[in-house]
Parts: structure tokens; C-alpha cells; sequence
């Protein structure tokens, strides 16, 4: 199952919005991967590895989950990723 | 927006044999570094120290990201780097830190370098490599070098 989405961060995947999402990643009932047109796919509940994706504010992202629990996990991840994380009170 | 340029290391910007007692003094240097480099105004050190307090910048493999907070980007007089090695490693709220990369940005130009970095330390043995390089020439190629997608 595929979801694509665009990086709402003005900011970019910088080092606070890629923990945020990697622990949302963590606790979902299916493993999400993560790419973009350059960059092939990592996982979803890893910093190190979102922040290679060196993705930019409108930044297309294609999510990719299996299984179980995977229209839930990739619902919650889009909403994420299309979140300005750094709004105060997103 | 902030144009797209991106900071690019530079020789001067590598400190290979640093010493800190602590996070707090490792960060202090990270400033230091950034302001001997130009690259900030002295009011961005209490902005790197308010983002470290705020959520440790440690990205794993030994390597912490110190730099400052959104508010504080008009404090960047030029998007810089530093890299700061610290051969005894310091505490790291939990973790123990061999190599700072310092970041002075007002743009999205360092997600670049995020990314290149994040691409060196998934691979063990580059990873390795930059905590151990002692070569300032060798570092700036790493991170420099790294910045194709």
C-alpha cells in the first residue's frame, strides 16, 4: 500500500522534525518506508535515516506500508509529514 | 524564502583535537568555532544552548549537531559549518559524542548537509572513518564530497 505526500516543513526533514516523526514511526501497528524521487527507501522510525532523504519543503514522499495496520500507519504518517512541525502547537 | 545555498565546510572550520568537560562546554566551543569563522553573531551561542536544552541534537554514531533555534536564524551572518573532534569524547545526555558538526544556517541549505552526513554515518565503516580522521583536508572531503545525490 502506497501513500505519497509533500513535505509541508518550511524548514525541510531537519534533525527535531525527523525524531518526531521516527518515534510517531516506532509506535505504529506497521513498518513504514519512506522515499523520494532521488532517494531510494529507509525506514520510517529512523533519524539517521530520514534525515539522508535530505528532503525539502514540498518535497514528495512516497510511504510504503504492509499488512495489518498499514492504512492506519500510513493515514498517521501523511498527516505528519504534511504538518509545519515547526508551528508552535503542531 | 532563504535562498538554497548551502553552507559549504571549509579546512579553517575543522578542529581535530578539542577538549570539553561536558555537553555544555562542548557547545560553547561549537560557538566559539561558528563566531571565530564569521559566521554568527555572539547572541547565537544562547540560542545553540536553549535548542541543546531543548532536545539533545545527538544523531547517533558519536556524532551531535549542535546549532540554534528557528527564532535565532537572523543571529547567521553567513550559513557555515564547523566540525569539532573530540578525541576522550564527552557525556552526551547518555551517549558519547567523538565529533560535532556546529551549523550555522538562515535557509534550508543544511538539510543538504544533513542528509549527506546521515548518508556517511548509516554506512559503519565511513562512519568510523569520520570519527576517526585527524585530517582536516580529509573530513572537508567527506562532507563536501558527499553532498551529490
Amino acid at each position: 500500500m502506497i501513500r505519497t505526500v509533500l513535505l509541508a516543513g518550511r524548514a525541510g526533514l531537519h534533525l527535531r522534525a525527523a525524531s518526531r516523526i521516527a518515534v510517531a514511526a516506532a509506535l505504529l501497528p506497521a513498518a513504514v518506508t519512506v522515499r523520494t524521487l532521488d532517494r531510494p527507501a529507509v525506514p520510517a522510525d529512523s533519524v539517521l535515516a530520514l534525515l539522508s532523504l535530505g528532503a525539502l519543503c514540498g518535497t514528495e514522499l512516497i510511504l510504503e506500508a504492509h499488512g495489518a495496520g498499514a492504512a492506519e500507519a500510513l493515514d498517521s504518517l501523511a498527516d505528519l509529514f504534511a504538518t509545519d512541525l515547526d508551528v508552535a502547537g503542531a | 524564502m532563504m535562498p538554497r545555498c548551502r553552507p559549504v565546510l571549509e579546512p579553517r572550520g575543522v578542529r581535530v583535537r578539542e577538549h570539553a568537560a561536558d555537553r555544555v562546554a562542548a557547545v560553547h566551543r561549537c560557538a566559539d568555532v561558528l563566531e571565530e569563522l564569521g559566521a554568527v553573531h555572539p547572541a547565537y551561542r544562547e540560542a545553540m544552548l536553549d535548542r541543546e536544552w531543548a532536545m539533545s541534537t545527538y544523531v547517533g554514531e558519536g556524532v551531535a549537531i549542535p546549532h540554534g533555534l528557528d527564532r535565532s536564524r537572523a543571529l547567521v551572518r553567513r550559513d557555515s559549518l564547523a566540525v569539532l573532534r573530540f578525541p576522550d569524547g564527552v557525556e552526551w545526555d547518555g551517549a558519547t559524542v567523538t565529533v560535532c558538526v556546529a551549523i550555522a544556517a538562515r535557509g534550508d541549505g543544511h538539510v543538504a548537509l544533513l542528509s549527506a552526513l546521515a548518508r556517511i554515518l548509516l554506512d559503519p565503516l565511513r562512519a568510523k572513518g569520520l570519527r576517526e580522521a585527524t585530517d582536516p583536508a580529509e573530513i572537508v572531503g567527506m562532507l563536501n564530497a558527499e553532498d551529490e545525490p
